[in-house]
């Protein structure tokens, strides 16, 4: 499995629990969220008609997209409402001095 | 379990009928010959040719592999409550334990306003043909200055057409925003170029060749392609026909049930009883039609769980997004938060101390925030809503025993 692994400018002394953000990683539009402590990494784009995910809002564990209301589980990336929609995650880590870096995948 | 109807909220029940766990037979009567899609993009992306999905509600295979027996091009004909039967325009019947009417409204056609030239949208293929329309035409004129209107205009003008609304009451989308606030969407639509004539009503057309002539009380306007959105009519013949109750619409309780036990009602046609709400309501939105079809489908199943969903729906119009959540009665007044001129607010509508419900331009963010408030029982000030440094987020907190800094 070919990975692609960037550092982004984002630490996670920025990134509170409770709080998500945008962030261009190589060109790709990408959501990081922290829930609890952990850290998920996302596509910005809504899986209904791409809208950036970044511009809804995060409760707990519940993302939902502003343009239609899907809303998501931002642990797992699968769809509360519809069920049936899953964000398309990427391969987060976080380093020891809180940089986040993501695989953006090949 | 029969559906007939397969618009969004026949779509959402049969899908909300095998969540639960039904693994009796379901049939879905479509009247349109198309897999059960979304409209909202009908009037928007789809005009532009910028639909990045192809709309469908479950892709064709979902239904096969949901064993639900999809029926397209395919209208009820009749329905007998007693013998608990609907008869289908294919000749055949079909049986059921509990049934949904769900068949939706269909655009109300001004008489003497057709011809070549004038276009209604509901359909896809209404849509692919308005499509193919405004890219041909130079002048595009809207006749009612409702969502329809005003999104078919917005969709011309990003086209490179030139557009007119025209609208008999003195502002735009008068029946969902105050006049204070269609003015602002009016104020947005001029700037954009498009001749707003609001206040102006139409006495007639006049067709020519390639064209049409709109007569009005304040003029004529030559156009190349009138499209008219003036409203809907729930189809309630079939339901009539039976013998259910039916007003402005098929008559449900907050359980979406019809009034003969077993029939159940959703979406456009159905206009409910709620708690709580002076008047029956009958929303045309697609959101609340998915929530109502779930909930008919709970419903149906034996789950009684009352319709209480927030109604939520949403208008793309350029680059600006409208959004409302809640439903109450506009001529109160209401609480500003942010700014009309610089296109960014919501207007709130409190009963009291409780938001009931509210309308925002390009604050999505403020609706979310809002639909928790409503109808949850936390207490707001006009203060807070209008103050922008609180965060709308926390007056859904929890109140807390000692004072909060």
């Amino acid at each position: 499995m070919t990975t692609n692994w960037h550092e982004t400018v984002v630490n996670l002394d920025d990134l509170w629990e409770g709080d998500m953000t945008a962030v261009k990683v190589d060109g790709e539009a990408v959501l990081l969220v922290n829930v609890d402590g952990d850290v998920h990494a996302y596509s910005n784009r809504c899986p209904h008609q791409a809208s950036p995910l970044d511009e809804g809002d995060l409760d707990g564990q519940t993302l939902t997209c502003a343009k239609h209301l899907w809303e998501f589980n931002a642990v797992t990336g699968c769809g509360v409402n519809p069920d049936d929609a899953r964000l398309k995650r990427f391969g987060c880590r976080v380093g020891d001095d809180g940089t986040i870096s993501v695989d953006i995948g090949p | 379990m029969v559906v007939v109807g397969g618009g969004a909220a026949g779509a959402a029940a049969v899908a909300e009928l095998r969540h639960h766990g039904f693994g009796g037979a379901i049939t879905l009567v479509c009247g349109e010959d198309a897999v059960p899609y979304e409209r909202p993009p009908l009037s928007k992306e789809f005009l532009l040719d910028a639909a990045t999905t192809d709309g469908a509600l479950h892709p064709p295979e979902w239904y096969e592999q949901h064993d639900i027996d999809l029926r397209l091009g395919t209208l009820a004909t009749g329905l007998d409550p007693r013998a608990g039967s609907v008869a289908l325009s294919d000749g055949t019947s079909v049986r059921y334990d509990r049934l949904l009417i769900a068949v939706g409204v269909r655009p109300r056609v001004i008489p003497g306003m057709d011809g070549d030239q004038i276009l209604y949208l509901r359909t896809i293929g209404d849509a692919v043909r308005l499509r193919d329309r405004i890219r041909a035409a130079g002048h595009v004129a809207v006749l009612g200055g409702g969502f329809i209107g005003c999104e078919v205009a917005a969709a011309a003008i990003r086209l490179g057409k030139q557009a007119t609304i025209l609208e008999g009451l003195p502002s735009l989308l008068r029946r969902a925003l105050p006049p204070v606030l269609g003015d602002v969407v009016a104020g947005i639509h001029a700037a954009e170029g498009v001749d707003v004539r609001t206040g102006q009503n139409v006495t007639g057309i006049r067709a020519g060749t390639g064209s049409v002539t709109v007569l009005t009380t304040a003029g004529e306007v030559e156009c190349d392609l009138l499209v008219v959105g003036v409203g809907t009519v729930p189809n309630t013949g079939l339901a009539e026909q039976a013998g259910l109750a039916v007003g402005n619409g098929i008559e449900v309780d907050e359980y979406c049930a019809t009034s003969i036990p077993g029939i159940y009602a959703a979406g456009d046609v159905a206009v409910q009883h709620l708690p709580g709400h002076p008047g029956p309501v009958r929303v045309e939105h697609h959101d609340s039609a998915l929530r109502q079809g779930r909930a008919a489908a709970r419903n149906m199943l034996g789950l009684g769980e009352p319709f209480a969903d927030v109604h939520w729906f949403w208008s793309n119009q350029y680059e600006h997004s409208i959004q409302s959540a809640g439903i109450c009665d506009l001529a109160t007044g209401y609480v500003l938060r942010g700014s009309l001129t610089e296109l960014s607010f919501s207007a709130f509508w409190l009963d009291g101390n409780q938001v009931r419900s509210v309308i925002s331009l390009n604050r999505p963010r403020d609706v979310i925030d809002a639909r928790r408030l409503i109808g949850a029982g936390h207490p707001v000030t006009a203060a807070h809503l209008s103050d922008d440094t609180i965060p709308l987020k926390r007056l859904a907190r929890p109140q807390r025993a000692a004072a909060d800094t």
